[in-house]
């Protein structure tokens, strides 16, 4: 069991980084309930909640928050939490009854963890947007992308998740320490802009000292140099090589060949780097993926195969550390970082919203009669696992 | 003061995710000392180390590990402490006398936290890497960029700081709260890899159900989708548009004067993405980035301009938050996320290498002779800010 066992946290559902942060706490052995709705199950979404990993580890029940009862039962289960997740816009969680001041009212020491795009307050506070538009009023988006092309977005990796859920379950437990030791809890503005500018914070000082150009794709680690970098091979498939230190990079050139060849311009000389990266691309593309792994991999270029997820999970460092784990027949990234003596697992596959609904509300110290009257009000909703 | 004050923190001064997780728990109010070595580490690169931000909010205390008297002055300094942060490859800190049987041997409730690429065994344990290698072994880097190109390297976003600072601080922070009931630390391995597989865990779910494709730019949210894309606006600027949800999305066409467009397809019809990305790419370059900025930004179009780091300083929303602070001449990303009653703040800007030995070493406890003997043995180092 992880290290926070009996850390006790309510998360309402919502989507993208919420459910991450949830999973992440959950992975580590906290006791996290999910809040469905109870419309949730009827949206018509014909999708296997099976394969949505965010929502592993933990049960769900489902609510009817627009009833009173409902939102009654809700802060039964946030009386008893350490913790609450939310990612509604600012203002919904008071207009359903569920705002910090009623539940830091009724539990004193309860850390109130809001999550959203741009924050609670700020003249976009209310508008709609997703991780794209979060991270391009950062400079996250804009540093992204080949040199002369326009900006790619990573994923939802840098404003969802990096920037989002790992700094809200940061928070949550900075929070907990805090209210362990003052018996206060207090609530958390959790933006994902800013989570992502704070991801950025080296960009930011490089720039002001002159060492960062705005223009995508020029500088020593975004794609610019020849040395960190992505190369095709003769396959079709990629490359990667980080050789930044003078002595890595040496190995590089040598593992290339490129060692014998004399007047090489300096590795930071910056106007070089497109000659070079030709350079380098032709070597690449004489041999296959495999064939640079075997001359590469595990020496100290700088070097790996860019792999797909297929691929990523039968590769033998990750197979050897048990990097994936199978779940319910789906394999998936198993719970991060690590702990050696209080082991991180997943409690349990995802739920189907509203699966756990009367076991979960009896762990959390509803009675039998009590649990069969919110059924009667229509209140709550079990819902059988497809 | 952050929500921190009073959990102690050793940091062994490296480079990348350590310095990242360190900072995070500084501008938390963790009381840190960074050891850093006595040589000169600058390495010739010219760095201003005012300009380090990562280092920022922390004291530098310079120490020569060669001696055994600097090992038993970091001990020391260990022995009050509630977590370790170290990033040296697999076995370095056992070689220095700093291991972890060691340390948890004098101090049993530490939290040990190793930072390295690819975590502490494995076939890669003792090679080099970086980043981009990192996030090569887990589909990340596979999954980002153009299709007809090579994939586009998210900085050192994705790696270092997301899948490394972030998950060691998490892990940290998550290890006290366990150690504070149990009494007993533990060695947390957190591996740049496994967190940032972890922060692909949607992914992998929708790849087993079917629903991601392996192929860049493919996908919904990989700008495979027209309404999940970055556009080029008609002054060479960039905007970006995410509107998964219908009733957005149909405000998006809205603005864009495709309203009342008769010949749409669906939004969810994939084999017109293509098409459809050429369309709304000729209607935004018809009007310059902030033209658009004007009829969409703050509505629910999620919509926002594609702001460079100057431009992003200057954004109406990021200076109604403070998301960027003003230290020491230097404007930076403020701490994040945002506690409402124990506030973040930055406590002093980067230290220079061993800027404040003697000053740390007495809030640590060693007595003026103690430092006047280390300094005498060359154990320790004193410099002056530059």
């Amino acid at each position: 069991m992880g290290p926070l066992a009996g850390v006790r946290i309510v998360e309402i559902a919502g989507i993208g980084p919420g459910p991450m942060c949830a999973m992440l706490l959950a992975d580590m052995g906290a006791d996290v309930v999910r809040v469905d709705r109870t419309e949730a199950a009827d949206l018509g979404m014909k999708r296997d909640p099976k394969g949505d990993l965010l929502n592993r580890g933990r049960p769900s029940v489902a609510v009817d928050l627009k009833s009173k009862e409902g939102v009654e039962t809700v802060l039964r289960m946030i009386d008893q939490a350490d913790a609450v997740i939310e990612g509604f816009r600012p203002g919904v969680m008071e207009r359903l009854g569920l705002g910090p001041d009623i539940c830091l009212k009724r539990n004193a020491k309860l850390v109130f963890g809001r999550m959203t795009g741009w924050g609670q307050s700020g003249p976009l506070a209310h508008a709609a947007g997703h991780d794209i538009n979060y991270i391009s009023i950062v400079g996250a988006l804009h540093a992204i992308g080949p040199a002369g092309g326009a900006p790619v977005p990573p994923l939802n990796l840098v404003g969802d998740f990096g920037g989002g859920a790992l700094y809200l379950a940061m928070g949550v437990l900075a929070g907990i320490i805090e209210a362990r030791t003052s018996g206060k809890g207090q609530v958390i503005d959790c933006a994902m802009t800013e989570g992502a500018a704070s991801l950025m914070t080296i960009f930011y000082a490089m720039k002001a000292m002159g060492r960062w150009s705005e223009e995508r794709g020029t500088n020593a680690i975004d794609g610019g140099s020849h040395y960190y970098t992505v190369y095709e091979t003769k396959d079709g498939n990629y490359v990667s090589v980080g050789s930044i230190e003078g002595k890595f990079y040496a190995e590089l050139l040598q593992k290339t060949g490129l060692d014998k060849v004399a007047g090489l311009p300096a590795q930071s000389d910056a106007a070089k780097w497109p000659e070079m990266r030709e350079r380098l691309s032709k070597i690449f593309l004489s041999k296959t993926r495999d064939e640079w792994c075997a001359i590469m991999e595990g020496s100290d270029v700088c070097f790996a195969p860019i792999l797909n997820l297929e691929e990523s999970m039968a590769h033998p460092h990750n197979v050897a550390r048990g990097s994936f784990v199978k779940v319910d027949g789906i394999m998936q990234p198993a719970p991060a970082p690590r702990f050696d003596r209080t082991k991180c697992e997943i409690q349990k596959p995802p739920s189907v919203p509203g699966e756990d609904t009367d076991k979960a509300l009896a762990a959390w110290g509803f009675s039998a009669a009590e649990i069969t009257a919110l059924h009667k009000a229509g209140v709550v909703k079990q819902n059988p696992r497809v | 003061m952050g929500p921190l004050k009073g959990v102690k923190i050793v940091e062994l001064a490296g480079i990348g995710p350590g310095p990242m997780c360190a900072m995070l728990l500084a501008d938390m109010g963790a009381d840190i000392v960074r050891v850093d070595r006595t040589e000169d580490a600058r390495l010739g690169m010219g760095h201003n180390p005012k300009g380090e931000l990562r280092n920022r909010g922390r004291p530098n205390v310079a120490v020569n590990l060669k001696t055994p008297q600097g090992v038993e002055t970091v001990l020391r300094l260990i022995d009050q402490a509630d977590g370790l942060i170290e990033g040296y490859r697999p076995g370095v800190m056992e070689r220095l006398g700093l291991g972890p049987d060691i340390c948890l041997k004098r101090n049993p409730k530490l939290i040990f936290g190793r930072m390295t690429g690819w975590g502490q065994d494995g076939p890669m344990a003792n090679v080099a890497g970086h980043d981009i290698n990192y996030i090569s072994i887990v589909g990340a880097l596979h999954a980002i960029g153009p299709k007809d190109g090579p994939p586009v390297v998210p900085l050192n976003l994705v790696g270092d700081f997301g899948g490394g600072g972030l998950y060691l601080a998490m892990g940290l922070l998550a290890g006290i709260i366990e150690a504070r009931t149990s009494g007993k630390g533990q060695v947390i391995d957190c591996a740049m890899t496994e967190g940032a597989a972890s922060l692909m865990t949607m992914f992998y779910g929708l790849k087993a159900m079917g629903r991601w494709k392996e192929t860049r730019e493919s996908n919904t949210i990989d700008g495979g989708a027209h309404y999940y894309n970055v556009y080029r606006a008609k002054d060479g600027k960039y905007v970006s548009v995410g509107c998964g949800e219908a009733r957005f999305y149909a405000l998006m066409l809205e603005k864009i004067g495709l309203g009342d467009a008769q010949d749409l397809p669906p939004q969810l019809d994939q084999a017109q993405w293509p098409a459809m990305k050429q369309r709304l790419q000729k209607i935004f370059l018809t009007k310059t980035r902030d033209e658009w900025a004007a009829l969409m930004e703050g509505t629910d179009a999620c919509f926002s301009p594609v702001l460079n780091f100057e431009e992003s300083i200057q954004h109406p929303h990021n200076v109604a938050r403070n998301a960027f602070v003003t230290v020491d001449g230097f404007t930076q990303p403020a701490p994040a996320p945002r506690f409402e009653r124990t506030k973040s703040e930055i406590r002093m800007p980067p230290s220079v290498q061993g800027e404040d030995t003697d000053v740390t070493l007495k809030a640590w406890g060693f007595s003026d002779a103690e430092i006047a003997a280390l300094h005498k043995v060359g154990a320790v180092k004193q410099n002056v800010r530059d």
